[in-house]
């Protein structure tokens, strides 16, 4: 957390020097999910970022390798199909990468997919740029009884074909070494155009190829798609992370976190504050009851969202891993597509469940910029992310379950009507789907673990951060009386039509820094259960964050951030101001 | 070792029909394909062995298994795939 500004900007820009300077580029290609991000990260060290290709919206990592005395940045391109005919913005980079005329190539052949990997390498090996093949997962031929001749390829192709198991790491240095000899000499491979590229592939395949007949059926997992019992395991899959996240982080809160810092950090603190300054308003603002600074600008961010952020993240990307989450768009596909969606759609949907930036920008590899806007529409509405999650869990189910399990239910019934509002609107059919669903693989817990701290950093430059700062205003303002006046101001709203006391207008304020803020500076203000519940509902779906807001104005247009933040303010508002009068009606 | 050449030999007399009619666990030979760079890449080429593991509900796409591979194709397009059984 040594710097809080430029974050962001640091990022995306690209070209970043790395330490020792940079001899030319090293360009990592091959079929999606072949393992070829395995494959990165044992390539390079932990100086890795994510990049941001120019003029596009799409995302690659890039990183230092090091061959020989020399530095060499090594990009992984997105994977790709076909290089002629790429099918989405992600692909039409990792072709455009190629076409920058890379130093070398490494190309990650997958044993398993060898046609289609067979069909890409030759598109590669046209270009002339010195290539270097991986022959990938290695280690699961045997067991598959599948046997690949890599000498006969070598020869034919004229290109360095070497077996590895991207998971361990010896194997790989072979792969450098040969890279270190390729790069710079002058290269012409043997392969023919367009026409005869499947005749080559399939002459090719019959003679280095070969594969026992098969004990075990390919499609042992097949189980996973059917409706019996494929939908009950997805119920069951979801309901699982579901309490997971919810579990793992209140466990961590309560007896990691929380004892932590109240049993120790702030004791100190305090005694430290008490110590060093004597004017009531500095100490009011640093440890006062209600928005200290030192202790709720520490206590928020660390030790309420930060358990969540941590217990998501692990869930989450462990059913990437595991490679689930295509399964769940397959037999999800069918419904979705009722109200114009493909059901890959579900991935940033539950990535909104995190965050929604990310989100936002999943929504990238969705087919059309109907289904973007609708999906990261749904998202803004009525997915809350996990900070605003591990505060209704903090604050409304300590009060009431009920209450807690009705806010996840209305959002869920709000995601189905919204998709039926918005397909109403843009009357537009899903494309065809047509994909590849991965292996299942067990996790490998060294790669799990690199990408959840990854995105734990993360939050914790861009999520928390923020926040401490948004806490350290509201300390001040609160201390100066500003945050009152402005409640006096709003009171109309937030008291006649909410029924919150008059201080809760500071929360909506707040809310559109960040969205666990609209709920949690209502903390200290001990609302009752109906009140909490009201403040639930708007902080569901109230304006997203102004992080949200700036990621919709970059990756669509300044107008669709604006209509969605006006349409999310009503929303909420006339929501929760429904409820609020019902309440009173009732208990009246 | 099968080549494509003999696995299609050994069908030549069946009839076809689109893959949209494979009944859950049956196998076909693909006979023709639409022009589509992915659905080659995918490896739904001429004379490649499909079987279909599972038809989504909801009317969702069917899951196809080739080669190694499971492939989810949306039934419309599956429809325009003619296979041999």
């Amino acid at each position: 957390m040594s710097s809080h500004c430029g974050t962001r900007k640091r990022r995306y820009r690209r070209g970043k020097k790395f330490r020792g300077g940079i001899h030319g580029t090293v360009l990592l290609m091959g079929l999606p999910n072949v393992g070829k991000s395995a494959i990165f990260s044992r390539f390079t060290g932990l100086d890795v970022m994510v990049s941001n290709y120019f003029g596009t919206t799409v995302e690659f990592y890039e990183g230092p390798m090091r061959l020989g005395e020399k530095n060499y940045l090594l990009k992984d391109a997105p994977g790709i199909y076909n290089l002629e005919e790429p099918s989405d913005d992600a692909e039409r980079v990792a072709a455009k990468m190629l076409d920058e005329e890379p130093d070398a190539v490494v190309f990650v052949l997958d044993a398993l997919n060898f046609e289609s990997s067979l069909h890409l390498l030759l598109q590669v090996l046209e270009k002339n740029i010195p290539t270097v093949v991986a022959l990938n997962r290695s280690d699961l031929m045997r067991p598959r009884g599948i046997a690949i001749d890599h000498g006969l390829l070598q020869r034919r192709l004229g290109v360095n074909v070497l077996p590895t198991v991207a998971l361990r790491g010896n194997s790989l240095d072979v792969v450098k070494y040969a890279l270190e000899n390729a790069i710079g000499t002058k290269t012409e491979y043997d392969v023919p155009g367009p026409n005869k590229r499947w005749n080559l592939v399939e002459q090719l395949t019959s003679d280095a190829f070969r594969r026992e007949p098969k004990k075990e059926r390919s499609d042992k997992h097949g189980f996973l798609v059917k409706p019996w019992p494929g939908i009950p395991i997805a119920l069951a899959v979801l309901a699982l992370v579901f309490s997971f996240v919810i579990g793992f982080g209140m466990g961590l809160r309560q007896f990691v976190l929380l004892p932590f810092f109240r049993g120790f950090l702030f004791v100190h603190i305090e005694n430290a504050v008490e110590a060093l300054f004597t004017s009531e308003v500095l100490k009011n603002i640093l440890i006062g009851e209600d928005y200290g600074f030192l202790i709720k600008g520490i206590e928020w961010p660390f030790a309420l969202v930060l358990p969540y952020v941590i217990s998501f993240y692990a869930a989450m990307s462990l059913l990437e891993d595991v490679g689930y989450l295509p399964r769940l768009a397959v037999l999800l596909d069918g419904l979705f597509k009722k109200v114009g969606l493909n059901g890959s759609s579900i991935i940033p949907l539950l990535l909104g469940y995190g965050c929604g930036i990310p989100a936002i920008m999943a929504t990238r590899s969705l087919p059309s910029k109907k289904q973007r806007i609708s999906v990261a529409t749904m998202v803004c509405f009525a997915v809350p992310c996990v900070a605003q999650t591990g505060v209704f869990i903090a604050l409304v189910a300590a009060q009431s379950i009920p209450a807690f399990l009705a806010i996840f239910a209305i959002s869920i019934l709000a995601l189905v009507i919204i998709g039926v509002i918005l397909d109403k609107v843009n009357k537009q059919q899903a494309p065809p789907t047509l994909f590849e669903l991965p292996e299942l693989l067990w996790p490998k817990p060294k790669l799990l673990w690199k990408k959840i701290s990854f995105r734990i950093r993360h939050y914790l430059k861009d999520g928390a951060v923020p926040m401490v700062i948004a806490v350290a205003f509201v300390a001040v303002f609160y201390e100066l009386g500003a945050l009152q006046a402005l409640g006096r101001a709003a009171a109309p709203l937030v008291s006649g039509w909410l029924h919150l006391p008059e201080e809760a207008a500071t929360s909506l304020v707040l809310g559109i820094v960040r969205r666990e803020l609209t709920l949690v500076v209502l903390e200290p203000m001990g609302l009752s259960t109906v009140q909490f519940f009201t403040a639930s509902l708007v902080a569901l779906f109230y304006v997203p964050c102004i992080a949200m807001i700036a990621t919709l104005a970059k990756e669509f247009s300044i107008r669709t951030a604006v209509v969605i933040l006006v349409l999310t303010t009503v929303t909420a508002l006339f929501l929760g101001g429904l409820f609020a009068q019902m309440a009173a009606l009732i208990t009246a | 070792m099968t080549t494509i050449a003999n696995r299609e030999t050994k069908h030549e007399s069946n009839t076809t029909d689109s893959l949209g009619t494979l009944l859950k666990g049956e196998e076909g030979i693909i006979h023709a394909v639409p022009e589509m760079g992915l659905l080659a890449s995918l490896g739904l080429r001429r004379g490649k062995k499909v079987r279909l593991v599972s038809k989504t509900p909801a009317h969702g796409p069917l899951v196809l298994s080739v080669d190694e591979r499971s492939v989810a194709i949306d039934r419309t397009l599956a429809e325009r795939i003619i296979v041999r059984r």
